[in-house]
């Protein structure tokens, strides 16, 4: 348990006050995290981190400033503030936009994540025991294919916080994070390929304590996955590129949720603000309530889903999080919200705005965005298309920075024939628009999964741990490519 | 606590604790940034951090940690549990002792006391580079500009012992000209002397104006230049595939091929620990060894990997200063230039495309570097060597070692750059490669 100090925290906003801020708020924010690296069977150095610190924003004249420091004596903090003070003012002379916070009803809360088994209780030999069984599972290869390179990691971050703001909001948080991922070379009669488990550069990861990784079932996760690689790496047969249904599998469509519907529905940066680094969006402010896709087409993100790697109770400002529904029947419904969005909107914040530690102002992100289930099974997605391709998973992919024109490369992929899954195919490209893709779709499985992320945004950069995910997806007459 | 005496404590606390090897890196940053959209400043921040960086190993067994606790009691409390974890590992047959020494470093010289000590004139310089870009034909500009001043100090087990500074000035402006079309300018350096805020803001805003109006254009193989910017991020992959760790888990597309051809001939690649205007500029490694000069591709050859003690034992050769205690890594690449203008370049090309801007790339197999980026801001058609028009909506999906065997030629003027997206300080040339797969997105 880090100290997290309350009267520290109201002493700088008290003095932020007195030198003439309107908002002033303060967060003690730690991170506590370890991790084992496994390569090819031989253990390189473990890695652990304590990073704990302040971090302060105050708004000033309409101005905003934030300062971070992990030096927090009383005269270090008081000396921040008073630097921040300076600085909002110093700004103002460039400032068209006064910045302004929406009205939230100030909370006092405790929040934690569930967490069983407190990964406290759980050092490098539970992490570097998890690796080397994970190892020797795969370590011979599968079907003729070697695993010549492995790179395992697996890693537990602990995150704690006190947030106070000049409203009165009063709240404190415990998150601990669970996680693993994998690099596998595979090589095969002179062919070699470094792919992902899980795919995509993504990872297993939860919040929670060492119950995770009962939960995440990573043997069997990293065994079906193995016999698939090796399936993959042996095949050539080249996907046919022409017009065709699509099924894409939970994967695919978990990373179009988050880059095609989650980033371009930040109010940040539909105003702008990432405009020189995360980019902009296709959407317009005034858009909520234009068709973008079909009457098939549901998103949502949801931080407050028990377990999940972007699980949270309340925001970076003290508001308190919910479900959002990005794009409903494929009409776009919501904006994800900070305060200071939310103003220009005229609305409440949906509490969207996170930090990931003391020394990163919070902005708009995604805790966990998804494609919602329907009623279908993968048979009958399946079952009345004559000629199509199923991209299961992908390594490949990235979107323009308006989030409008998109690219995912197929890894395991397989044609479609008659209603069945055949043999499979190479590699099948997916570049598309992102109303040509939402509109294309037309019927969604039951059945849900989710992988883990990290989600880049912010300068400087903020890696926030979020969850993709969604069912099997069916779309209508898609043209693919190939690599 | 001075960075020096945090480094000297962690270093004599673990040796306390009868560990073998001890590498104590202690960092003071103090990063002032100020971001701007549409023309107003949207924060402006302070970042200051006092960090201890550890390596330690024991009997073969071996960790790193980083605290930002710097305390005295708690940088104890930190190496006492670090020793502990340590004692908890396998032994590592890759385990290779520090290096040890007597060390002499580079005298520092990319610390600019003005840049370090000015408080005042940030909000000038965006100002400038907002104004440059409105005149030169936006309608709105955005962007970030960073000034930073770190001091560091590094003690070891093996005798190593220097300090380090420096400072640094980033400015990246992306200008509007209308919703569609954006053009993007840098200015990067160590001194404010270097520093050019107007010349990035007109440039953002010329290549704003410029990419206006977009022509159609079909997907397919053209001859593509690289403008230093697409340039850096591209050759950033490269010098991460040249990290002998890269190699050795498969990671990198150079593994297997010293000696061998991976370039054209009219291209040469090197790391430099201190070179003038570096903008990651280093004089000591995080093992102790000093920086240097490092040739990883020669006249298209590749001469060698970047190593840290570790991999140059399991390479069977020297390390090259550039540890990263798990993975070795570049401060400073530089593409040696070519001798011709870029308008030169523009002028050799039949059928092609002009990027000046790109983003997201990622790869389908780092072993063979098949991936795809995208053109972000301004990108031109080329023809019978004059460009023709705008075009928007790209994407180069290629791989990386095919485009290095296809460069035709290299420009002589070069660029620092270091952005939100390339991470690695690169001295990068404009280069004109020729085949090059660019697609679109099909509907």
């Amino acid at each position: 348990m880090i100290a997290l100090n309350e009267d520290l925290l109201a002493s700088a906003i008290d003095l932020a006050q007195k030198l003439g801020a309107e908002y002033a708020e303060a967060r003690l924010h730690g991170t506590k995290e370890i991790g084992c690296l496994l390569r090819n069977g031989i253990p390189e150095p473990a890695t652990m981190g304590d990073f704990y610190g302040i971090g302060i924003r105050i708004i000033h004249s309409g101005s905003l400033a934030f300062s971070a420091t992990n030096d927090i004596s009383k005269e270090n903090v008081k000396g921040i503030v008073e630097s921040s003070v300076k600085r909002a003012k110093a700004s103002s002379s460039l400032l068209k936009h006064r910045i302004l916070l929406s009205e939230e009803k100030a909370i006092r809360a405790n929040w934690r994540a569930e967490e069983k088994k407190s990964v406290e209780n759980v050092g490098f030999e539970e992490l570097l025991e998890l690796l080397k069984d994970i190892d020797l599972l795969i370590k011979d290869g599968r079907r003729g294919v070697a695993f010549q390179n492995r790179l395992l990691l697996s890693s537990i971050l602990l995150e704690e916080k006190i947030y106070m703001d000049s409203n009165g909001a009063v709240i404190r948080s415990r998150v601990p994070r669970v996680g693993f991922h994998s690099y596998i070379t595979t090589s095969y009669q002179g062919k070699i390929a470094t792919i992902t488990i899980p795919s995509g550069y993504s990872q297993l990861g939860e919040s929670g304590g060492w119950e995770v990784i009962d939960r995440l079932k990573i043997f069997d996760y990293v065994q079906k996955e193995a016999e698939n690689l090796a399936l993959v790496v042996k095949n050539e047969q080249k996907p046919p590129r022409e017009t065709m249904d699509v099924v894409l599998g939970p994967q695919v469509v978990g990373i179009i949720a988050h880059e095609s519907a989650g980033h371009p529905g930040e109010a940040d940066r539909i105003l702008g603000r990432e405009a020189a680094q995360a980019g902009e969006s296709y959407l317009k402010r005034n858009d909520l309530g234009i068709k973008i896709g079909s009457k098939e087409a549901y998103v949502s993100d949801d931080p407050t889903i028990p377990h999940s790697n972007g699980f949270y109770l309340y925001d970076d400002e003290g508001v308190p999080a919910r479900k959002r529904s990005l794009i409903e029947a494929g009409v776009i419904h919501e904006f994800l919200h900070n305060r200071a969005t939310a103003r220009e909107f005229g609305i409440s914040s949906n509490g969207s705005s996170r930090a990931v530690s003391y020394d990163r102002e919070p902005i708009v992100r995604m805790g966990n965005t998804f494609v919602e289930p329907s009623d279908y099974s993968l048979e009958e997605l399946l079952e009345d298309i004559k000629f199509g391709v199923y991209i299961k998973s992908f390594m490949e992919w990235n979107i323009d920075d308006k989030r409008f024109n998109q690219r995912y490369v197929g890894l395991e992929a397989y044609s479609i024939e008659k209603g069945e899954v055949k043999g499979m195919v190479k590699n099948p490209v997916l570049e598309i628009t992102t109303p040509k893709l939402w509109s294309s779709v037309d019927a969604r499985g039951k059945e849900i999964e989710f992988v883990s992320a990290t989600c880049g945004k912010g300068d400087p950069m903020q890696g926030a741990p979020v969850w993709t995910g969604g069912p099997n997806m069916r779309l209508r007459g898609i043209r693919i490519g190939g690599r | 606590m001075k960075i020096m005496e945090m480094a000297d404590l962690a270093l004599k606390e673990a040796l306390k604790l009868n560990v073998t090897d001890v590498s104590a890196i202690s960092a003071q940053v103090n990063e002032k940034m100020i971001r701007f959209s549409n023309n107003s400043i949207t924060v402006n921040k302070q970042i200051k951090n006092l960090g201890l960086f550890l390596y330690i190993a024991k009997d073969g067994k071996r960790i790193t940690g980083a605290t930002s606790n710097p305390s005295v009691e708690e940088i104890k409390k930190f190496t006492s549990n670090l020793v502990k974890a340590c004692e908890a590992l396998s032994p590592s047959p890759d385990y290779a002792p520090l290096p040890k020494g007597e060390f002499q470093y580079h005298p520092h010289e990319i610390y600019d006391k003005e840049l370090a000590e000015d408080e005042t004139r940030m909000i000038e310089f965006v100002k400038e580079a907002i104004d440059a870009g409105l005149r030169a034909g936006a309608e709105r500009v955005s962007g970030s500009l960073t000034a930073s001043e770190e001091e560091l100090a590094i003690l070891t087990s093996g005798n190593a012992s220097g300090e380090d500074r420096k400072t640094l000035i980033l400015l990246n402006v992306r200008a509007f000209a209308n919703r569609e079309a954006s053009g993007h300018g840098l200015s990067c350096a160590t001194r404010l002397r270097d520093f050019d805020p107007s010349e990035a803001g007109n440039k953002a805003g010329e290549y704003a104006k410029a990419s206006m109006n977009p022509g159609s254009w079909e997907e397919g193989i053209y001859d593509l230049i690289t403008m230093p910017t697409v340039t850096a991020d591209i050759i950033q992959h490269v010098g991460a595939s040249a990290s002998a760790f890269a190699v050795d888990a498969g990671l990198s597309f150079l593994a297997d091929k010293i000696g061998q051809r991976v370039g054209a001939e009219n291209f040469t690649l090197r790391d430099y620990g201190m070179i003038e205007g570096g903008l990651g500029g280093r004089g000591f490694d995080d093992e102790g060894l000093p920086t240097r000069e490092n040739t990883i591709i020669e006249k298209g050859i590749l001469k060698g990997y970047l190593h840290n003690n570790t991999t140059s034992k399991k390479f069977n050769t020297t390390p090259t200063g550039n540890a990263g205690i798990i993975d070795p890594h570049p401060w400073n690449l530089v593409v040696d230039s070519g001798t011709m203008s870029i308008e030169d370049l523009t002028k050799e090309v039949k059928k092609g495309i002009l990027v000046t801007n790109n983003w997201y790339t990622r790869f389908q197999n780092l072993r063979t570097g098949e991936y795809s980026t995208i053109p972000r801001d301004a990108a031109f058609f080329v023809e019978n060597g004059k460009i023709k028009h705008s075009v928007a909506g790209l994407r180069i999906s290629d791989s990386i070692p095919r485009q290095l065997a296809n460069i035709l030629y290299i420009s002589k003027e070069r660029r620092w750059v270091e952005w939100w997206e390339v991470s690695t300080p690169t001295l990068a040339p404009a280069i004109l490669i020729k085949d090059v797969t660019i697609t679109k997105a099909l509907e």
